[in-house]
């Protein structure tokens, strides 16, 4: 028994290292969560890199080299995601990977900077965007601080009562991806009039929200932002609408798309949100290929703003991959640097145009403010946020 | 085939591979384990290394369940306790292992004690409930004492090291973890031919006779509280080595389960059954990985079910194993060599 068990291991680890790669072949690692507690957002993120993949591959990959993505489901857990990285690093042996959370990401910036292994997060943390820190992480879009600060510009300009500054309520779930921007949050308030009245913690899994919207109601905010999940927003909008709340709600890129009206209902009315790629089917030059797709493979689906986003990240890693490779080093190191030549990278309209440097992870710092306006996502405001040299990082 | 098995001094009864034939087996055995990492690829040797720490910390509450007869649903506390006091004392203090890992067991063995008091007082479910308090205190500190233990975002552990030595990378964590994982077994295998052994045994059976025989049973069940929380907190070490980043996401309440149900399906009571049910209750999930891997391309719905398949097959296997072998499969395996040694011959 005790041998049987030995020989298995040796032979299925024989069998896994016989495995490797075609040489025209590029293996890409993805990090997707697809039952964990943010699934509501991963699940049409990860369809929209699977079928930019699948794209990118039938307009000739990269120079005539095919992507091949080699997925993996952690379930939003940190252990999950570490054990998952080590098996497309160590077997796999990909040259880069397309992850997910913040905490996951944050977790494993030690090891993908050790070993010099690109790493795309669909984590907009702040965190990510100094290189003298992280010089291998990126990510497609302002960053959660920047989107924070650009949903608090909007509240200055949406404010007409002069006899008082707004106050703001912060909501976050209790995890890195929650509290990932509320420092530069709190800063923003404080340098720019704006009356930070409280901080609501709520569970990274909640059925209610109750005694959380309470609290507020008691400290009197005018407007709150709401950093959770679009399951997690429309419970608090539910709950909100229960107790009579008139605070004016206003929620991250992971609460705030198409998703939101179709759950939450006439509760969503009104709501803010930012949205750093844009709705599936807007009218804008790069949509045409994704509705293209979405006609000749599976148009029955729905999608949104997640999917584009997913999308949007292969374009941008994949012309990466393209550069490196006509520089002849198609590895971690290549790709990081070609990465970094990406300058106002035109994405046809999907999302601003990114800009990576060397000391410059910040790909775009123009944020699109949208509320929600009979059912529908239309745009409202558009602020460009300072490259601050404090903010790098922050 | 050997006619007979006969035992002429106290020496040959008390040995633990009773036969020539088992030591060499126990020999090529290990010979094999030693040869692994030569081969096995880097998800495998992950594996391994999860397999080596679950032995060690299920060796652990089997000390304390299924020898003594205390239920303890803190176990991932325990393993929290050992991780972040490695990754505390190796992290911030920057200490060699072979001073970590002990230290890291001996902080858990003296929590855990403390979270053993209640025994005294306490048995069966209500004592099961006072040790899931120490699971949520602890998860509790683990979350909002962030200087130390990083909070939500977690903590980074540096690779083991020792003067220039550095074992970073799983072949390197797997060197540290066999021979520990052996060493220890070795220990408690022997531990229950001892008096404190014997003591614990009898405080399981029935610990009213057990006072009268002149075991002071509060003494004994803190004891065995300290060397079961001991071995939980050395395994909670190489954890933190292994997974150079933890998190209260790696301490959840289902990691106290499953080492319940580790013992449960390995054999309370037995130190091979901790191994057997460890190595079990880690590799059904791979495997589970593995298979629905392998199936994706036929039935690609599957792989959004895996996790529900995996907590499915884990109830299902207790179940049956509560119904067809309650003594889990260390006695399965008594039974099978039982049957072999006599075959064709069986009666």
């Amino acid at each position: 028994m005790k041998r049987t068990i030995a020989m298995l291991c040796l032979t299925a680890a024989a069998a896994l290292g016989a495995g490797s790669a075609a040489a025209q072949e590029i293996k890409v690692g993805g990090l997707f969560d697809l039952t964990g507690i943010t699934s509501d957002v991963g699940k049409p993120y990860a369809q929209g890199v699977q079928d930019g993949v699948a794209w990118t591959n039938a307009k000739g990959g990269i120079n005539g080299k095919r992507i091949k993505l080699v997925a993996v489901d952690y379930g939003y857990k940190i252990p999950e995601a570490v054990a998952a990285y080590k098996r497309l690093v160590g077997d796999e042996k990909v040259v880069m990977i397309n992850g997910w959370g913040t905490g996951d990401t944050l977790a494993l910036k030690d090891f993908v900077n050790g070993e010099k292994i690109p790493y795309f997060s669909a984590s907009f943390a702040g965190d990510l965007t100094d290189p003298a820190k992280t010089p291998y992480n990126f990510f497609v879009a302002p960053s959660y601080s920047d989107q924070l600060r650009a949903w608090l510009t909007w509240v200055k300009a949406d404010w007409k009562d002069t006899s008082r500054a707004p106050k703001v309520a912060f909501f976050f779930g209790d995890n890195a991806y929650g509290k990932a921007p509320m420092e530069a949050g709190r800063r923003f308030c404080k340098e720019n009039g704006i009356e930070l009245v409280d901080e609501e913690i709520v569970p990274g899994n909640f059925q209610d929200a109750t005694s959380q919207l309470l609290n507020m109601k008691a400290k009197g905010a005018d407007y709150a932002y709401v950093n959770v999940t679009t399951t997690g927003v429309s419970l608090i909008l539910r709950d909100a609408k229960k107790l009579g709340l008139a605070t004016k709600f206003g929620s991250n890129p992971y609460g705030f798309s198409e998703a939101l009206p179709a759950v939450a209902k006439e509760v969503a009315e009104g709501v803010t949100g930012v949205v750093p790629h844009v709705p599936f089917g807007e009218n804008v030059p790069g949509m045409k290929a994704l509705v293209d797709f979405h006609k000749a493979n599976h148009p029955n689906d729905t999608h949104d703003a997640m999917y584009v986003r997913g999308w949007s990240y292969v374009l941008v890693w994949s012309e990466a991959l393209r550069r490196a490779d006509k520089a002849g080093n198609l590895t971690g190191e290549g790709v990081k640097a070609a990465a970094e030549t990406l300058t106002n990278f035109d994405l046809g309209g999907l999302t601003n145009p990114i800009t990576y440097s060397p000391t410059d992870h910040r790909p775009s710092t123009r944020t699109p403010i949208y509320q929600i306006k009979g059912g529908k996502l239309v745009k409202v405001a558009e602020y460009d946020m300072p490259r601050r040299p404090d903010w790098l990082g922050l | 085939m050997r006619c007979g098995d006969f035992r002429e001094t106290y020496r040959e009864d008390m040995a633990i591979f009773d036969t020539s034939f088992a030591r060499w087996l126990v020999a090529i055995f290990l010979a094999a384990l030693v040869a692994v990492p030569f081969g096995a690829s880097t998800y495998w040797l992950d594996v391994l290394n999860r397999i080596l720490i679950a032995v060690i910390a299920a060796t652990g509450l089997n000390i304390l369940t299924g020898f003594t007869g205390q239920i303890s649903l803190g176990n991932a506390a325990f393993l929290a306790v050992g991780a972040y006091t490695t990754a505390f004392l190796a992290g911030r203090w920057g200490l060699p292992f072979p001073l970590v890992l002990p230290a890291s067991g001996i902080v858990t063995a003296l929590v855990g004690m403390v979270f053993g008091v209640p025994s005294l007082r306490l048995k069966g479910l209500y004592l099961a409930v006072a040790t899931l308090a120490a699971h949520f205190v602890v998860e509790f500190t683990a979350v909002h004492w962030e200087s130390v233990t990083g909070g939500v975002n977690g903590i980074s552990v540096p690779a083991p090291k020792l003067g220039p030595l550095e074992l970073s990378g799983d072949r390197r964590v797997y060197w540290l973890a066999l021979p520990l994982a052996a060493g220890m077994l070795l220990f408690a295998k022997n531990l229950f031919r001892t008096k404190v052994g014997k003591a614990f045994v009898a405080i399981r059976d029935q610990d009213i006779s057990a006072e009268v025989m002149g075991v002071n049973v509060f003494k004994y069940k803190l004891l065995s509280f300290g060397v079961s929380s001991f071995y939980v907190g050395v395994a909670g070490s190489l954890l933190a080595y292994q997974a150079r980043i933890i998190s209260p996401e790696n301490f959840p309440i289902t990691v106290a389960i499953d080492y319940l149900g580790m013992i449960i399906i390995g054999g309370l009571g037995s130190i091979l059954g901790s191994i057997f049910g460890a190595v079990f209750i880690t590799l059904l999930p791979e495997v589970l990985r593995l298979l629905t891997g392998a199936l994706s391309g036929q039935f690609p719905g599957l792989i959004g079910l895996f996790s529900s398949l995996k907590m499915g097959l884990f109830g299902l296997a207790i179940v049956l194993f509560l119904l067809f072998e309650p003594d889990g499969m260390a006695a399965r395996w008594h039974k099978i060599k039982a049957y072999w040694k006599l075959y064709p011959f069986s009666y």
